[in-house]
Protein backbone atom coordinates (compact mmCIF):
# COMPACT_ATOMS: atom_id res chain seq x y z
CA UNK A 1 0.00 0.00 0.00
CA UNK A 2 1.63 3.49 -1.14
CA UNK A 3 1.52 6.61 0.85
CA UNK A 4 2.50 5.32 4.29
CA UNK A 5 5.78 7.31 3.37
CA UNK A 6 7.46 10.10 1.57
CA UNK A 7 10.85 9.18 0.06
CA UNK A 8 13.04 11.45 -1.47
CA UNK A 9 16.80 9.70 -2.50
CA UNK A 10 19.26 12.17 -4.02
CA UNK A 11 22.51 11.36 -5.22
CA UNK A 12 25.16 14.29 -4.47
CA UNK A 13 28.84 13.53 -5.27
CA UNK A 14 29.21 9.68 -3.91
CA UNK A 15 26.63 10.26 -1.18
CA UNK A 16 23.12 9.17 -1.49
CA UNK A 17 20.98 12.01 0.65
CA UNK A 18 17.28 10.49 1.96
CA UNK A 19 14.58 12.40 3.55
CA UNK A 20 11.69 10.52 4.83
CA UNK A 21 8.05 11.04 6.05
CA UNK A 22 6.20 8.16 7.52
CA UNK A 23 2.51 8.46 8.15
CA UNK A 24 2.41 7.16 12.12
CA UNK A 25 0.45 8.88 14.62
CA UNK A 26 3.38 7.23 17.02
CA UNK A 27 0.67 7.17 20.06
CA UNK A 28 2.78 7.39 23.27
CA UNK A 29 1.47 5.09 26.39
CA UNK A 30 0.70 8.52 28.25
CA UNK A 31 -1.49 9.63 24.86
CA UNK A 32 -3.26 5.91 24.69
CA UNK A 33 -4.29 6.34 28.00
CA UNK A 34 -5.79 9.71 27.52
CA UNK A 35 -7.49 8.53 24.73
CA UNK A 36 -8.50 5.29 25.96
CA UNK A 37 -6.87 3.60 22.99
CA UNK A 38 -3.83 1.56 22.43
CA UNK A 39 -0.20 2.87 22.44
CA UNK A 40 1.34 2.30 19.16
CA UNK A 41 4.26 3.88 17.62
CA UNK A 42 7.26 2.46 14.86
CA UNK A 43 9.94 0.26 16.65
CA UNK A 44 12.00 -0.28 14.05
CA UNK A 45 13.41 1.20 10.41
CA UNK A 46 15.66 -0.22 8.07
CA UNK A 47 16.62 0.97 4.68
CA UNK A 48 17.74 -1.47 2.14
CA UNK A 49 19.28 -1.43 -1.24
CA UNK A 50 19.34 -4.48 -2.98
CA UNK A 51 20.09 -6.95 0.51
CA UNK A 52 22.54 -4.34 1.80
CA UNK A 53 21.59 -2.40 4.53
CA UNK A 54 22.28 1.34 4.48
CA UNK A 55 20.25 2.66 7.81
CA UNK A 56 19.09 0.57 11.04
CA UNK A 57 17.50 2.15 13.96
CA UNK A 58 15.61 1.00 16.80
CA UNK A 59 12.73 3.65 17.84
CA UNK A 60 10.54 4.45 20.70
CA UNK A 61 7.58 6.32 21.28
CA UNK A 62 8.81 9.89 21.66
CA UNK A 63 10.22 10.14 17.98
CA UNK A 64 7.21 12.71 16.54
CA UNK A 65 4.04 12.02 15.20
CA UNK A 66 4.51 11.12 11.37
CA UNK A 67 8.44 11.43 11.95
CA UNK A 68 10.66 13.20 9.24
CA UNK A 69 14.01 11.97 9.20
CA UNK A 70 17.09 12.06 7.10
CA UNK A 71 20.13 9.95 6.97
CA UNK A 72 22.72 9.67 4.25
CA UNK A 73 24.73 6.74 2.90
CA UNK A 74 27.73 5.98 0.50
CA UNK A 75 27.83 2.99 -2.39
CA UNK A 76 24.47 4.24 -3.98
CA UNK A 77 24.09 4.89 -7.42
CA UNK A 78 21.27 6.23 -9.55
CA UNK A 79 18.40 4.47 -10.79
CA UNK A 80 19.15 1.21 -7.83
CA UNK A 81 16.04 0.99 -5.57
CA UNK A 82 16.44 2.15 -1.84
CA UNK A 83 14.18 -0.08 0.42
CA UNK A 84 12.43 1.45 3.65
CA UNK A 85 10.68 -0.96 6.12
CA UNK A 86 9.28 0.39 9.32
CA UNK A 87 7.59 -2.12 11.87
CA UNK A 88 5.07 -0.85 14.47
CA UNK A 89 4.55 -1.89 17.98
CA UNK A 90 1.55 -3.92 16.89
CA UNK A 91 3.27 -5.54 14.36
CA UNK A 92 2.15 -3.92 11.23
CA UNK A 93 5.31 -3.67 8.82
CA UNK A 94 5.42 -1.32 5.88
CA UNK A 95 7.55 -1.22 3.48
CA UNK A 96 8.01 1.06 0.23
CA UNK A 97 10.32 1.90 -2.31
CA UNK A 98 12.09 4.94 -4.18
CA UNK A 99 14.65 5.00 -7.00
CA UNK A 100 17.56 6.96 -6.31
CA UNK A 101 17.44 10.32 -8.34
CA UNK B 1 -12.20 -35.10 24.44
CA UNK B 2 -10.55 -32.14 23.25
CA UNK B 3 -7.78 -32.36 19.97
CA UNK B 4 -4.50 -30.60 21.13
CA UNK B 5 -2.98 -28.34 18.88
CA UNK B 6 1.23 -28.51 19.51
CA UNK B 7 3.15 -25.90 18.27
CA UNK B 8 6.14 -27.21 16.11
CA UNK B 9 9.38 -25.92 16.85
CA UNK B 10 10.87 -26.36 13.54
CA UNK B 11 9.38 -23.16 12.25
CA UNK B 12 11.27 -20.93 15.20
CA UNK B 13 14.49 -22.68 14.16
CA UNK B 14 14.20 -21.72 10.74
CA UNK B 15 13.43 -18.13 12.23
CA UNK B 16 16.50 -17.64 13.58
CA UNK B 17 19.03 -18.12 10.42
CA UNK B 18 19.92 -15.18 8.40
CA UNK B 19 18.13 -14.69 5.11
CA UNK B 20 21.82 -13.45 3.81
CA UNK B 21 25.02 -13.44 4.01
CA UNK B 22 24.93 -9.32 3.83
CA UNK B 23 27.89 -7.04 5.62
CA UNK B 24 25.55 -6.90 8.78
CA UNK B 25 22.16 -7.48 10.09
CA UNK B 26 19.83 -5.79 11.73
CA UNK B 27 19.77 -5.44 14.84
CA UNK B 28 16.59 -5.08 17.02
CA UNK B 29 17.66 -3.32 20.31
CA UNK B 30 14.08 -2.92 21.74
CA UNK B 31 14.52 -6.81 21.56
CA UNK B 32 18.14 -7.48 22.52
CA UNK B 33 18.27 -4.48 25.30
CA UNK B 34 14.36 -4.13 26.56
CA UNK B 35 15.54 -2.57 29.82
CA UNK B 36 17.26 0.61 28.12
CA UNK B 37 13.60 1.42 26.64
CA UNK B 38 11.98 1.50 30.28
CA UNK B 39 14.75 2.91 31.80
CA UNK B 40 13.25 6.44 33.48
CA UNK B 41 17.02 8.30 33.43
CA UNK B 42 19.77 8.75 31.27
CA UNK B 43 22.36 7.18 33.27
CA UNK B 44 19.83 3.99 33.62
CA UNK B 45 19.33 3.95 29.79
CA UNK B 46 23.06 4.07 29.18
CA UNK B 47 23.96 1.54 31.89
CA UNK B 48 21.29 -0.63 30.23
CA UNK B 49 22.30 -0.52 26.97
CA UNK B 50 26.17 -0.41 26.83
CA UNK B 51 27.12 -1.29 30.65
CA UNK B 52 29.12 0.67 32.84
CA UNK B 53 30.97 2.68 30.47
CA UNK B 54 32.71 6.44 30.41
CA UNK B 55 32.33 7.82 26.97
CA UNK B 56 34.45 10.61 26.34
CA UNK B 57 33.43 13.92 25.66
CA UNK B 58 34.10 14.47 22.23
CA UNK B 59 33.45 13.54 18.83
CA UNK B 60 29.71 13.82 18.59
CA UNK B 61 27.94 16.91 17.83
CA UNK B 62 24.41 17.31 18.27
CA UNK B 63 22.27 19.74 17.01
CA UNK B 64 18.71 21.47 18.30
CA UNK B 65 17.24 24.83 18.71
CA UNK B 66 18.31 26.00 22.20
CA UNK B 67 14.64 27.00 22.25
CA UNK B 68 12.05 24.45 20.91
CA UNK B 69 8.79 26.24 20.41
CA UNK B 70 6.90 22.81 19.65
CA UNK B 71 8.17 19.92 22.04
CA UNK B 72 5.61 18.00 19.56
CA UNK B 73 8.38 18.02 16.38
CA UNK B 74 11.99 18.59 17.98
CA UNK B 75 14.75 18.67 15.38
CA UNK B 76 17.82 16.83 16.17
CA UNK B 77 20.46 16.29 13.73
CA UNK B 78 23.64 14.03 14.97
CA UNK B 79 26.82 14.43 13.31
CA UNK B 80 30.21 12.10 13.80
CA UNK B 81 32.99 11.46 11.82
CA UNK B 82 34.55 8.61 14.27
CA UNK B 83 34.16 5.17 12.79
CA UNK B 84 31.02 3.72 15.12
CA UNK B 85 28.96 1.02 15.33
CA UNK B 86 26.74 2.18 17.53
CA UNK B 87 24.69 5.73 18.26
CA UNK B 88 22.59 6.13 21.07
CA UNK B 89 19.77 9.03 21.65
CA UNK B 90 18.37 9.74 24.98
CA UNK B 91 16.46 12.78 26.70
CA UNK B 92 15.68 13.75 30.33
CA UNK B 93 12.40 15.41 29.49
CA UNK B 94 9.97 12.50 28.95
CA UNK B 95 9.01 9.85 31.07
CA UNK B 96 11.49 7.28 29.41
CA UNK B 97 14.85 8.38 28.24
CA UNK B 98 15.64 6.29 25.28
CA UNK B 99 14.84 7.64 21.81
CA UNK B 100 16.39 5.53 18.96
CA UNK B 101 19.61 3.44 18.59
CA UNK B 102 21.41 3.13 15.48
CA UNK B 103 22.75 0.55 13.89
CA UNK B 104 25.70 1.95 11.89
CA UNK B 105 26.42 -0.67 8.62
CA UNK B 106 29.64 -0.78 7.48
CA UNK B 107 31.18 2.36 6.37
CA UNK B 108 28.13 4.06 7.08
CA UNK B 109 27.98 7.87 7.59
CA UNK B 110 27.18 9.09 11.16
CA UNK B 111 24.77 12.27 9.26
CA UNK B 112 20.90 11.44 11.37
CA UNK B 113 18.47 13.83 11.30
CA UNK B 114 15.15 13.40 13.50
CA UNK B 115 12.11 14.60 15.04
CA UNK B 116 11.52 14.02 18.87
CA UNK B 117 8.66 14.57 21.20
CA UNK B 118 9.52 16.49 24.31
CA UNK B 119 7.84 17.85 27.56
CA UNK B 120 7.83 21.07 28.22
CA UNK B 121 10.82 22.29 30.41
CA UNK B 122 9.45 24.07 33.30
CA UNK B 123 7.43 21.03 34.27
CA UNK B 124 10.69 19.69 35.68
CA UNK B 125 12.51 22.84 36.22
CA UNK B 126 15.90 24.01 34.44
CA UNK B 127 17.01 22.65 31.08
CA UNK B 128 16.58 19.80 28.97
CA UNK B 129 19.21 17.66 27.72
CA UNK B 130 20.03 15.63 24.20
CA UNK B 131 22.35 12.92 25.41
CA UNK B 132 23.86 10.72 22.32
CA UNK B 133 26.72 8.11 23.05
CA UNK B 134 28.42 6.61 20.21
CA UNK B 135 30.11 3.22 20.74
CA UNK B 136 33.22 3.01 18.45
CA UNK B 137 34.43 0.04 16.31
CA UNK B 138 37.66 0.33 18.84
CA UNK B 139 35.66 -0.41 21.45
CA UNK B 140 35.56 3.14 22.78
CA UNK B 141 32.84 5.44 23.78
CA UNK B 142 32.21 8.90 22.87
CA UNK B 143 29.34 11.42 24.12
CA UNK B 144 27.93 14.29 22.78
CA UNK B 145 25.14 16.51 24.27
CA UNK B 146 22.70 19.48 23.72
CA UNK B 147 21.16 21.50 26.17
CA UNK B 148 17.64 22.90 25.26
CA UNK B 149 14.32 24.19 26.33
CA UNK B 150 10.93 23.41 25.36
CA UNK B 151 7.88 25.94 24.97
CA UNK B 152 5.11 23.75 25.08
CA UNK B 153 5.40 20.32 25.48
CA UNK B 154 4.79 17.64 22.60
CA UNK B 155 3.95 14.43 25.27
CA UNK B 156 1.03 15.52 26.67
CA UNK B 157 -0.79 14.91 23.76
Amino acid sequence: MAHNMKIKAKLKGDVVNVKVLAKHDMLTYDQAKKKGKEANFITHITAKVGDKIVYDVSTSQFWSKNPQFKFKFKGGKKGEKLDITWRDLSGKTVTESKKIK
Amino acid sequence: MNRRKFLGLGILAMAAIPATLSAIASIDFRATKPDAWKAKTVDAAVKALFGDIKPEDKGIKVKAPKVASNGGAVPVSIKSDLPLKTVAVFQNMDPESAVAVFNVPEDGIVDYFLKIKLKATDANGGNGVVTVIGEGKDGKFYKGTMSLQVAKGGCEG
